[in-house]
């Protein structure tokens, strides 16, 4: 073999997650994509309105009654009140914090069953592999909205958490899949051939010799999990399933849409909570669509 | 047995497990709510004064009987599933004692006649668009990029309501939501349907824009990425002409689009139900809305398991059908690779 | 030795999304003769595969050709401008033979389909049957089975496969076959029976002649007539085999052959080194000779000048050291490693 011509195809980067970042920063920082940095400017703004904005503004109940019917914005009420009174703009705050968070919980919880299925179904081959898989389309087949519903009927008090949890546990399956898919492409590299031979045992390849080759590539997945699970708690809690005792995104939508706030011309009680899903939807599938571009350059055009 | 065959089997035997999977989760799941739903069912009915003592005796039994409540619950599983194969959905709750499968086939027609056009046209106008975009590139591609992502990217109950609010009431071009005009009766004469039709763009539209986004920024990422690969190189370097070059690609990229076409027309029961809660609009989406608010367990199964039904077999449907077409999925049954 | 095809100071960069620029092939001029095989080696990123895909006209974004000609025939064509290269140079002056040929096919066409559209390209009348037949007679000339006209691409073994491209690249009898990596992804039999068939081609004047593009040495000097040597971007030397081979005369050409294990006896028993260091940045590469960082010989001109092509001891080689070498001791003989 020669030493000096060993192809670089043959290497593989290692792509930890501190190289990730840096890999993120570089390109973009060289404007690569402006997507980007549009992608990543949106989502501070929502999340430094929905988690620091309660701190700095003071802790305020957004269930609590400050006025009438549908109030206008005035200067007490920055964004009016909804149908029962309460303050809109405090419950915006509140509600983007709520609907993060179970997204945040739903997509941790769904990336994470997703890479450990995919990963020992990639990597074990054989009955394994047919197993989880098989299990893994029957599950896809069956629409996860329908579990959704029924889990929702069946679980009566809905907490934040229970609710992260449910959605999580129905949206696992497309990660699961293309995780898969990726692992199978690695199991023949030859650094995984080494620390077979070295005695290393399954957990423990997969952990140190085939998810951080994948890291990008799960970070994606995790942006999109997140995505919909902010979009599929909201579809819920408008259907009237969402989190018991507190205020989300959608439950706003959900009394506004009851109240006939759309056909009264409450602007104030809909809209906000419509622009924040859809900013925050927009804002994530961006993020994703540019790190696609950033990870596969035969995406790229030019 | 043919390959063929033998491929048909499996995928049958696992698409059989996973129905039987819903409905196993269908019945299962509402039972898992504490106390017995028809107590609490009669309960309200007697709150509500709509019913007294005999009558009321009388719907109390009825539920106990139609759900074999007083058995065990493997018996009121064979029950649950002795009643669907007979196409027994059961009584609903809130609109006693109305069939959940009536209350359905009165909805249904609506909500196909909603989404299956708006389906069609996004989708023949989304890979129209994404083709053009991913084959001319530059500020045409860039556009419709980034608008196609825009719109797909908006939750699709966020663009009905924006549309309601910016067409119905801010600028009252079209009706503020509902089927038809109220107080008119669904007829099938000219002026109820033109009354329909008027009640039918806005809740189209805002279906049409959101497929056309999504089939858009799907068609046009499949065609780059079949426009960068080896084989387009190849056939260029042996002079083959540009036009055949493109009816590569697009045939190539078409195979999923097709695939989509087929899961969207599947899911099309459950795939818009809150556009229907938005806009009033008299289809399955609002009848779920309000069999959830009145705790009508029997309805909501019954729309849960249609949903189901819809995408079980529109899966299976593309997968035969993949299996007939795509000669690398032939292989693999033939166990050529 | 009358050159058919001349390939003229060729510039290529790669343009980076960032504005930055890879000059991946600078300045370089080759020119092969019929019945000629010419190797070309470097180590990966030394612009060999990139001068494959400017010569095979098949250069696309983000790579450009800022300069360069192709001369055949005493017909001159610009490489900048690809689309005022006549379309039957495609394929019949010159044709590509890809790395890698897993993904060179069209994977939803017949191998037939794709022959029927590639002789079409060049005569717009020929008949489909006649074609295939074409296609036919040329496999059973070369040994290979007719019937993989009727398989998809991914019916066929890698190394079936890799032949059957080759047969593909040459059905419309291109002068000069540009052959780029065509072994690097197979076995050592199917290594083997792709090099007897490109020979093969070239005996039965199929072919007029193989620019054979490799980092692997040992292969080349067993096939080809001459060999260039390219590190990153420029030709450094030119010779022929048992010249570049048994008397190599650039540093670079010495530290390649001493880190390949070479069957020859002069190289034999040598042990197995690296050359230290790594190939130059090509967005910003080295002033003077770009070898010079890794060069035990470097002299002080060598970090300020290019050295020019000069013809020594009958080949070519760009080196500041060799040049003074051969002015100081007019005989080479004792130099030789």
């Amino acid at each position: 073999m020669d030493v000096v011509a060993a192809p670089q195809k043959h290497t593989v980067v290692r792509r930890g997650p501190l190289r990730l970042l840096l890999s993120i920063l570089r390109l973009g920082g060289i404007g690569v994509n402006a997507r980007f940095w549009v992608s990543i400017g949106l989502l501070s703004a929502i999340l430094i309105f929905g988690l620091l904005g309660p701190a700095l503004l003071g802790k305020r109940d957004p269930l609590r009654i400050v006025g009438g019917l549908y109030d206008p914005p005035s200067s007490k009420v920055w964004l009016g009140t909804d149908n029962f009174g309460r303050d809109v703009f405090t419950q915006l705050m509140y509600g983007t914090r709520t609907s993060l968070t179970i997204g945040l919980i739903a997509g941790a919880i769904a990336t994470g069953i997703g890479v450990a299925i995919g990963t020992l179904a990639g990597f074990r081959g054989g009955m394994v592999e047919e197993a989880l898989m098989g299990f893994t389309n029957v599950v896809i087949t069956i629409p996860s909205i329908v579990i959704l519903i029924l889990l929702s009927i069946a679980v009566q008090s809905r907490s934040i958490l229970a609710m992260g949890l449910i959605i999580g546990i129905t949206s696992w399956p497309w990660t699961a899949r293309a995780v898969r898919a990726q692992t199978a492409s690695l199991r023949a590299r030859e650094h995984l051939d080494i620390a077979r031979l070295s005695g290393a045992g399954t957990l423990s390849l997969i952990l140190w010799d085939i998810i951080p080759y994948m890291f990008s590539y799960i970070f994606m997945a995790f942006v999109l999990q997140f995505a919909s699970g902010i979009l599929q708690e909201a579809a819920l809690s408008l259907l009237g399933l969402g989190p018991s005792n507190t205020i989300s995104l959608g439950i706003m939508l959900h009394w506004s849409l009851l109240w006939e706030a759309v056909r009264t011309g409450a602007w104030w009680a809909f809209f906000p909570p419509t622009v924040f899903l859809t900013v925050i939807a927009f804002a994530l599938l961006l993020l994703q669509s540019s790190l696609d571009e950033i990870f596969n350059p035969r995406l790229r055009r030019k | 047995m043919s390959p063929f065959q033998r491929y048909l089997l499996t995928k049958t035997g696992w698409y059989l497990l996973a129905f039987f999977l819903a409905i196993a989760a269908n019945f299962y799941l509402p039972r898992l709510i504490p106390g017995n739903p028809v107590d609490a069912l009669v309960a309200r009915m007697a709150a509500g004064g709509g019913a007294e003592g005999e009558a009321l005796r009388r719907i109390y039994q009825h539920y106990i009987s139609e759900f074999g409540l007083d058995r065990p619950m493997w018996e009121q599983f064979l029950v649950y599933l002795g009643n669907l194969a007979r196409g027994d959905l059961g009584t609903s709750f809130s609109v006693f004692p109305a069939r959940v499968s009536d209350l359905i086939l009165k909805a249904l027609p609506w909500t196909i006649a909603l989404q299956l056009p708006a389906i069609l046209l996004g989708w023949i106008l989304g890979n129209t668009l994404g083709a053009i975009a991913a084959y001319r590139g530059g500020w045409f591609d860039r556009g419709a990029f980034v608008g196609s992502l825009f719109i797909s990217s908006i939750p699709y109950y966020c663009l009905a309501i924006m549309l309601l609010y910016g067409l119905a009431v801010a600028l009252p071009i079209f009706p503020a939501g509902g089927g038809y005009s109220y107080g008119r009766l669904p007829t099938l004469s000219w002026s109820f349907l033109m009354d329909a039709l008027r009640h039918y763009w806005l809740p189209f539209l805002s279906l049409v824009l959101i497929f056309i986004g999504g089939q858009a920024v799907g068609m046009r990422s499949m065609a780059i990425y079949e426009l960068n690969s080896d084989y387009v190189n190849y056939a260029r370097s042996l002079g083959v002409p540009d036009r055949r070059i493109i009816s590569y690609i697009f045939r190539n990229a078409m195979l999923p689009q097709v695939t989509g076409l087929a899961l969207s027309i599947g899911s099309l029961v459950g795939g818009a139900l809150i556009t229907e809660i938005v806009f009033g609009y008299p289809g399955i989406g609002t009848l779920l809305f309000s069999a959830i608010r009145q705790n009508d367990y029997p309805l909501i199964q019954g729309v849960t398991l249609l949903i189901v039904i819809g995408i079980l077999l529109a899966n299976y449907l593309v997968d035969i059908a993949y299996g007939l077409i795509d000669p690398r999925v032939r292989a693999v049954q033939a166990g050529e690779r | 030795m009358q050159p058919i095809l001349t390939v003229d100071r060729v510039h290529a960069v790669y343009r980076l999304p960032n504005g930055a620029e890879v000059h991946a092939v600078d300045g370089v001029s080759l020119s092969i003769a019929e019945g000629e095989i010419l190797g070309i080696v470097g180590e990966s990123g030394c612009g060999k595969s990139t001068l494959a895909s400017v010569i095979s006209l098949t250069a696309r974004p983000p790579l450009y050709v800022s300069e360069g000609r192709l001369i055949f025939n005493g017909h001159s064509v610009p490489l900048t401008a690809l689309d005022r290269v006549p379309n039957d140079w495609r394929g019949r002056v010159i044709a590509l033979l890809p790395q890698g040929a897993m993904n060179s096919l069209n994977p939803t066409l017949r191998v037939r389909d794709f022959v029927v559209d590639v002789l079409r390209a060049h005569d717009h009348s020929i008949d489909r049957r006649i074609a295939i037949e074409r296609a036919r007679e040329r496999l059973e000339q070369l040994s290979l089975p007719p019937r993989v006209l009727d398989s998809y691409p991914h019916q066929l073994s890698g190394g079936m496969k890799q032949r059957v491209v080759a047969v593909l690249s040459t059905i419309l009898n291109p002068r000069v076959l540009i052959a780029d990596e065509p072994t690097s992804a197979l076995d050592v039999s199917s290594q083997r029976a792709l090099v007897n068939l490109l020979l093969e081609l070239l005996e039965r004047q199929i072919i007029g002649s193989i620019m054979f593009i490799s980092h692997d040495l040992p292969l080349l000097s067993n096939v080809a007539d001459r060999i260039a040597v390219m590190y990153a971007g420029e030709l450094v030397e030119l010779g022929t085999t048992p010249q570049i081979v048994r008397a190599p005369q650039h540093p670079y050409t010495r530290a390649l052959l001493q880190a390949t294990l070479v069957p020859e006896r002069t190289i034999r028993g040598r042990r197995i080194e690296g050359i230290p260091g790594q190939p130059p940045d090509l967005r910003q590469p080295p002033p003077g000779c770009r070898f010079h960082p890794r060069c035990p010989y470097a002299l002080e001109q060598c970090r300020r000048e290019r050295p020019p092509l000069e013809t020594i001891e009958g080949r070519q080689v760009a080196c500041w050291w060799v040049a003074r070498q051969h002015r100081t001791v007019p005989s080479m003989e004792g130099l030789a490693p």
